[in-house]
């Protein structure tokens, strides 16, 4: 069993570093990676995509990291890829680490974490839905969870543009106007009392 | 005019049509005069009462619906935080004779609590029509009169009349509870007039409603009507 898989004192607000632990114990199993304190409580840890289903099942099989708390994705437009990322949980260190992995933009296909915690399946149907990426092996891929009938690309992909469809899709009432808060309030209260 | 047919209670076509598809006005809510509104309920053989009787009677039963109206518990955006003051006793809706009804088939009264999703769209036309006549639609918030802060959401729809009957409108964002009280005392001054005529509007524009419906609902599989 994993040493650290003790009890953390809650009275104890400075618990001793888990974090760098976990992180020497994870490189000296899966070779360099890089990772990035975010918060006292939140280790990010990057992991390339081959490396990313080892690291997550050594995490729950192992380790007190039981606990899939979010699965999320970021599309990096720019970088022609997304980014994946699983927030792990341990609730008797109050640790979470955020493990992020890229994948290509235009194949969007990953691996399903389904077998390892069972919620996966509502984030990848989600994920599926709002990114269009597509999760192999899990349940409910392709099934409707937000959106019903939607006939355009996933928009949560920075590529849709959502003032377009929107003006196509939902009419307008006629006559509202849109007033830049810049302009207007400077009309309204001089142009030296604002911003001035 | 066609005569209601109690054996087809699900064809609109015999209701009245006095009016048609307004289409070149989409987007005010047309609230008529309750000018025999009762007929469309006549029997097969049954003859409408004298016009000054009518009169007479739609008062006293207009007086009566002002003064029980039922909410349906139904809160599709965050002003139905704003209905939760307003029933206990701090605000107090009883006063008015207002009070909650937990199923469509026991209220009269639907309140649009702020952005409609066209998912809870769906839902709601469902809801509404299942409601009994008359019925009457209460908008809350800047999100249904023009979007409000949702203008360019792809997934909230805008102009909450273009899809189902609007009686009274309550600006702001958030409405205080004072402002619903108004609306709803709006309301009721309206239904004793016999002004407050959204649910009549709907049955005979059905076809203009569920046009702009099916433009927002892309997989539409809702009955002809949810009677």
């Amino acid at each position: 069993m994993f040493e650290i898989n003790e009890k953390s004192n809650p009275a104890d607000p400075t618990p001793s570093d888990h974090g760098q632990d976990i992180l020497a114990r994870l490189q000296a199993r899966f070779g360099t990676l890089e990772s990035h304190r975010q918060k006292q409580d939140l280790l990010r840890i990057e992991v390339d995509r081959d490396r990313l289903l080892p690291v997550l099942s050594w995490l729950k099989g192992d380790t007190p990291f039981v606990q899939l708390t979010h699965l999320t994705a970021v599309d990096w437009i720019e970088e022609d890829r997304f980014e994946l990322i699983y927030l792990v949980t341990a609730p008797t260190l109050n640790l979470t680490l955020m493990i992020a992995t890229y994948i290509d933009r235009q194949t969007a296909t990953a691996e399903s974490v389904f077998n390892l915690w069972l919620q996966a399946e509502t984030y990848e149907q989600e994920i599926n839905e709002m990114f269009g990426i597509d999760f192999p092996g899990s349940p409910r891929q392709g099934v409707p969870f937000i959106l019903e009938g939607w006939d355009d690309m996933p928009p949560m992909r920075r590529d849709f543009d959502t003032v377009e469809y929107c003006e196509r899709t939902h009419p307008e009432r006629p006559g509202r106007e849109h007033t830049d808060p810049r302009t207007y309030v400077g009309k309204k209260f001089g142009e030296k009392g604002y911003l001035s | 005019m066609k005569r209601f047919d109690p054996d087809k209670p699900w064809d609109l076509t015999t209701l009245p049509t006095t009016a048609g598809p307004d289409g070149s006005v989409p987007h005010a809510p047309v609230v008529k005069k309750a000018d025999g509104q009762d007929q469309c309920f006549l029997g097969a053989g049954e003859v409408p009462a004298a016009p000054k009787l009518q009169e007479a009677v739609a008062t006293i039963k207009n007086w009566f619906r002002a003064n029980s109206l039922n909410v349906l518990a139904f809160g599709t955006g965050c002003g139905a935080i704003e209905l939760r003051p307003l029933m206990t006793s701090r605000f107090d809706m009883s006063r008015f004779g207002i009070t909650g009804a937990p199923t469509p088939r026991m209220s009269n009264v639907f309140i649009i609590s702020g952005y409609l999703s066209t998912k809870t769209l769906k839902r709601v036309i469902r809801s509404y029509e299942q409601m009994p006549n008359p019925k009457w639609v209460v908008a809350l918030g800047s999100c249904t009169i023009n979007g409000g802060m949702y203008w360019d959401s792809y997934n909230t729809i805008k102009v909450l009349d273009l899809y189902m009957p609007v009686d009274v409108y309550i600006s702001g964002c958030m409405p205080r509870p004072e402002a619903l009280i108004a609306g709803f005392q709006y309301l009721m001054t309206e239904i004793k007039a016999g002004d407050a005529n959204g649910w009549h509007h709907y049955l005979e524009n059905l076809d203009w409603y569920r046009e702009n419906q099916k433009q927002v609902i892309k997989d539409w599989d809702l009955p002809d009507y949810s009677w």
